[in-house]
């Protein structure tokens, strides 16, 4: 059987491989590259942990959190990594001959743990680093701020001393004390001040509770003083920084100091030992400062050989992180393949699209001297009754508009997709919608610049962009398709163009009155006659015949869909419905909306005010449609001639009526009839189960599971053996008349109804390029057309930004807004309106392995 | 012009059309092609001729009160 394009999906097969142990590993990886064999599971009751390369996927993804690892390092050091294409020829494992193939992994693994271990060390050594210098610029902090403390206490001191000098100084002590002044007064300032201290840094946000609790446990014994520090500080355990303060404390007891020591430290600040002479505090200062000053070589050389590190690192990463993703591919997969340990055989087992089968066996070849053995793996066609994936053979033109279709449901395998039809179908559904000359241009602009640009632009990593330039082509069509509709509806961003002779002429008359335009004997050829732009009654018009036209553009579309179902029902083996059920639903619709279509073509191509050569109107007044379609089914069989839309048209009408009718009990019984018929039929031939009604067919399927079922022995336990028996249970359903029945009723009365409420819901196709034509309008009357009255400089700017703001919001709002409205309902009408009369979309999509 | 015009348009639509069903190459994408080319022109068709036919024996005419005469 032929491949028949996007018609139906490819012809699959479910081949079965033999595969010699020592070439797995090569031969999954060829299949990978090549990317058209989709691997069933063959132990799915074993756990991921009990599987036979759950050793070799740990493995794997210990590189993975390695590379992960890197990729992150990369990331906070702003490491640019070389991009995949450009970072392959970097790497050896391009050809990846498979004999190297473990030792390149196994390479691979040790440069990873070794890089990683590297950079580990560097990170754990630059944050000590980090941190100690921390400490020592708080150090530094604590030294200065105090320094102003002692400097405050020491004039304070000044002041008391002076008073104890002069007044009440008792004799005796006052030797002793100038002594130990004398003693002490050239190292500071403070000798007096036997109180003690501690200094230290803490946290600003906990300073109120820390002076707090200092003052209740203390019981106000303290002399409390802080300042605070101006630079936060980086805290690596921290998001933010955390800004801190300076504080000293002075306090009287060696018991005291404990415990303000042991409060601070639980409060979170840390100590700094700071002396009390000027002195000595200078010197320390100064050492500390010169601790810095070498911290920050130590940590900029540090930084340097980390980065260089990673600069070497991000050459290949990319391209060892592509290694092992397949690496870990191919493992997975392996894994769902039956060991044989007896022969030191995997079987596998998947569907492949037929007509390569050629190919898969040239890549099993290949693979088989890429590891060095003369014996490749045997390729084995299985028949089955299975369902086969569905394959839809795509290219860059079809694969966004297949996507859209698919997104609904996958079609059963080699039903008809509507994918095909969809191509052009939603795209002119769309233009119906988005008819304008001036906004499909843009659109078609930017659609065709992607198109045409797609090799640059597909390097753009972008969400948002790549969907759009994932759906180029789709957008293109939509974009042609509507400057064509724009061309019919006579609209360029709410103008007209006068491309042909108008039929209508303006008659002299008043200014300020209403004119009536004079008939002139010529129709506008194509598109709407620009005699109608601006005219009072424009609406009247364009309305009337968009809603028309959506109902006749509705019904060719739904006919198309009733129409899908006949080779469906060919393919499937199931000629009887085209008469059970394609015949009555056509004639059901064509009875009632086909007629309708009729009425309004036949009324729009009778000249109503025809005269005859007496120069008298001989028909009587064009009948509205609308009436006649009611009362075709409140009074069958009797027209006003008053409102007769052609002779004879009662007759017509109440046979159209019995048709339909008549279409609704024949939709009913014919198909649950059949079905039964065919039952009895099946019981009169003395078979019980239905899984044994195939006949020949059923032989050569067991065949194929008994082979799969022997290895299965031989190997986990009878696995295939197993998968086998349910592909029998699932094959015996029981026949019920009453499911039947029931199915069948819901059916005809969804068909029935959904053709009239389908038929109204073509009406979005009126509404919503309505909307977009009095949008354009509104907007070109809001904006730009303001600024052409005035004159001058005024004038001039007012016209510039009225035509800067007319062109933004007609890009935002009339192609951005509008369009993804009318791509909406067009996805909608192609979805629910076209394939809910044919698609079952019952399918599961083919997923090959593909790197 | 008058409604023959229609039916030649029609006439004309389905001769490219046949011509396209016949010289397209065969290959993978010959159902594409086709399908594409068919349906792409019966749309166009379609949307034209309904436009064409409203306007060929027009009901209402086009007012306007804001007419004025350049002379």
């Amino acid at each position: 059987m032929s491949d028949e394009g996007l018609f139906r999906s490819a012809t699959m097969s479910l081949i079965q491989l033999y595969i010699p142990s020592e070439t797995a590993h090569a031969t999954i990886s060829e299949l990978g590259e090549l990317g058209n064999v989709q691997f069933k599971d063959l132990n799915p009751d074993v756990t991921p942990f009990q599987r036979s390369f759950a050793s070799d996927i740990r493995r794997v993804d210990e590189m993975d959190r390695r590379i992960r690892f890197l990729y992150a390092q990369m990331d906070k050091e702003k490491v640019p990594v070389r991009s995949l294409e450009s970072a392959l020829p970097f790497v050896n494992f391009g050809g990846l001959d498979a004999r190297r193939g473990p030792q390149m992994m196994d390479e691979l693994f040790q440069k990873l743990k070794e890089h990683e271990e590297r950079l580990g060390q560097m990170n754990g050594s630059y944050e000590t680093l980090q941190k100690r210098l921390q400490e020592l610029e708080e150090a530094k902090h604590v030294l200065r701020e105090t320094a102003v403390f002692f400097d405050q206490a020491e004039g304070r001191q000044e002041q008391v001393r002076g008073s104890i000098d002069d007044a009440n100084a008792p004799l005796l002590d006052d030797v002793e004390s100038r002594g130990f002044n004398s003693q002490r007064g050239d190292e500071s300032g403070y000798g007096t001040f036997d109180l003690e201290f501690v200094a230290g840094t803490i946290e600003r946000t906990r300073m109120a509770t820390f002076e707090r609790i200092l003052w209740r446990v203390l019981r106000g014994n303290l002399y409390m003083n802080y300042a605070e520090i101006e630079e936060p500080f980086d805290d690596p355990t921290r998001e933010e920084p955390v800004s801190k303060n300076v504080f000293i404390i002075f306090a009287h007891g060696a018991e005291l100091l404990a415990k303000i020591r042991k409060i601070s430290e639980s409060m979170g600040g840390t100590l700094y030992p700071i002396d009390s002479n000027a002195d000595r505090r200078e010197e320390s200062l100064r050492e500390v400062l010169s601790r810095i000053e070498d911290l920050n070589n130590v940590l900029f050389s540090t930084s340097a050989t980390r980065r260089t590190e990673l600069v070497k690192v991000a050459e290949s990463l990319s391209a060892w992180a592509d290694v092992v993703r397949k690496e870990k591919l191919i493992y997975s997969t392996m894994n769902q393949f039956m060991y044989d340990s007896r022969r030191k055989t995997l079987v596998a087992e998947g569907w492949c699209p037929t007509n390569e089968i050629g190919q898969i066996q040239l890549a099993l070849r290949r693979a088989a001297e890429n590891a060095g053995t003369n014996a490749p793996p045997v390729l084995q066609e299985l028949r089955t009754h299975k369902d086969p994936p569905t394959f839809q053979r795509t290219n860059k033109y079809t694969a966004a508009l297949q996507n859209v279709g698919d997104s609904y449901g996958i079609a059963k395998y080699k039903e008809v997709n509507p994918g095909l039809f969809n191509f052009i179908l939603l795209p002119f559904l769309f233009a119906v919608m988005f008819g304008d000359i001036f906004h499909a241009f843009l659109m078609t602009l930017a659609a065709s610049s992607m198109c045409l640009f797609e090799k640059k632009l597909a390097k753009i990593d972008n969400d948002i962009f790549s969907m759009f330039f994932y759906g180029r082509y789709m957008m293109l069509l939509m974009g042609l398709f509507s400057m064509f509709t724009g061309l019919m509806y006579n609209d360029v961003a709410s103008k007209s163009m006068h491309l042909f002779h108008s039929g209508w002429q303006w008659p002299r008359a008043e200014e300020g009155t209403v004119v009536e335009a004079i008939q002139l004997a010529r129709t506008y050829p194509i598109g709407i006659d620009p005699g109608w732009h601006g005219a009072d009654n424009a609406l009247v018009f364009t309305n009337s015949l968009k809603m028309k036209m959506s109902v006749i553009l509705g019904v060719c579309h739904m006919t198309l869909g009733v129409c899908l179902n006949l080779p469906n029902f060919i393919h499937f083996g199931k000629r009887w419905k085209i008469w059970a059920e394609f015949v009555p639903q056509m004639l059901f619709l064509q009875s009632l909306f086909g007629y309708l279509v009729f009425a309004i073509i036949y009324k729009w191509s009778t000249d109503w005010y025809e005269t005859d050569a007496s120069g008298n109107v001989f028909r009587n007044n064009p009948p509205n449609l609308l009436n006649m379609l009611i009362y075709m089914f409140l009074k069958p069989g009797d027209v006003d001639p008053k409102e007769q839309l052609y002779p004879g048209q009662a007759t017509v009408q109440t046979f159209l009526l019995i048709t339909a009718f008549v279409c609704v009990p024949w939709m009913l019984i014919a198909t649950p009839y059949i079905e039964w018929r065919e039952h009895q039929k099946i019981k009169g031939q003395g078979y019980r189960a239905i899984g044994t009604a195939d006949g020949p067919g059923e032989d050569e399927d067991e065949n194929g599971e008994e082979g799969s079922g022997a290895n299965g022995h031989h190997g986990n336990g009878g696995a295939g053996g197993h998968s086998g028996s349910d592909e029998m249970e699932e094959e015996e359903h029981e026949f019920e008349m009453g499911e039947v029945i029931i199915h069948q009723v819901i059916h005809t009365i969804e068909f029935c109804l959904n053709c009239i409420s389908n038929t109204a819901s073509y009406l979005r196709l009126w509404a919503l390029s309505l909307a977009h034509a009095q949008l354009s309008e509104v907007l070109w009357s809001m904006t730009i057309s303001g600024a052409f009255g005035m004159t001058g400089v005024v004038g001039t700017l007012a016209t510039v930004f009225a035509f800067a703001l007319w062109f933004v919001l007609s890009i935002v709002i009339l192609c951005c807004m509008e369009g993804l409205s009318s791509l909406l309902h067009s996805v909608r009408l192609v979805w629910v309106e076209f394939g809910s009369k044919f698609y079952q979309a019952g399918g599961y999509a083919f997923e090959p392995l593909k790197f | 012009m008058t409604g023959w015009t229609v039916i030649w348009v029609l006439a004309g639509v389905a001769g490219v059309s046949a011509t396209t069903w016949v010289s397209t190459p065969k290959g993978p994408n010959q159902v594409l092609i086709r399908t594409s080319v068919v349906s792409a022109l019966t749309c166009m068709y379609l949307m034209w001729c309904i436009v064409y036919l409203a306007q060929l024996h027009p009901l209402i005419k086009p007012k306007r009160s804001d007419v004025r005469y350049l002379d």
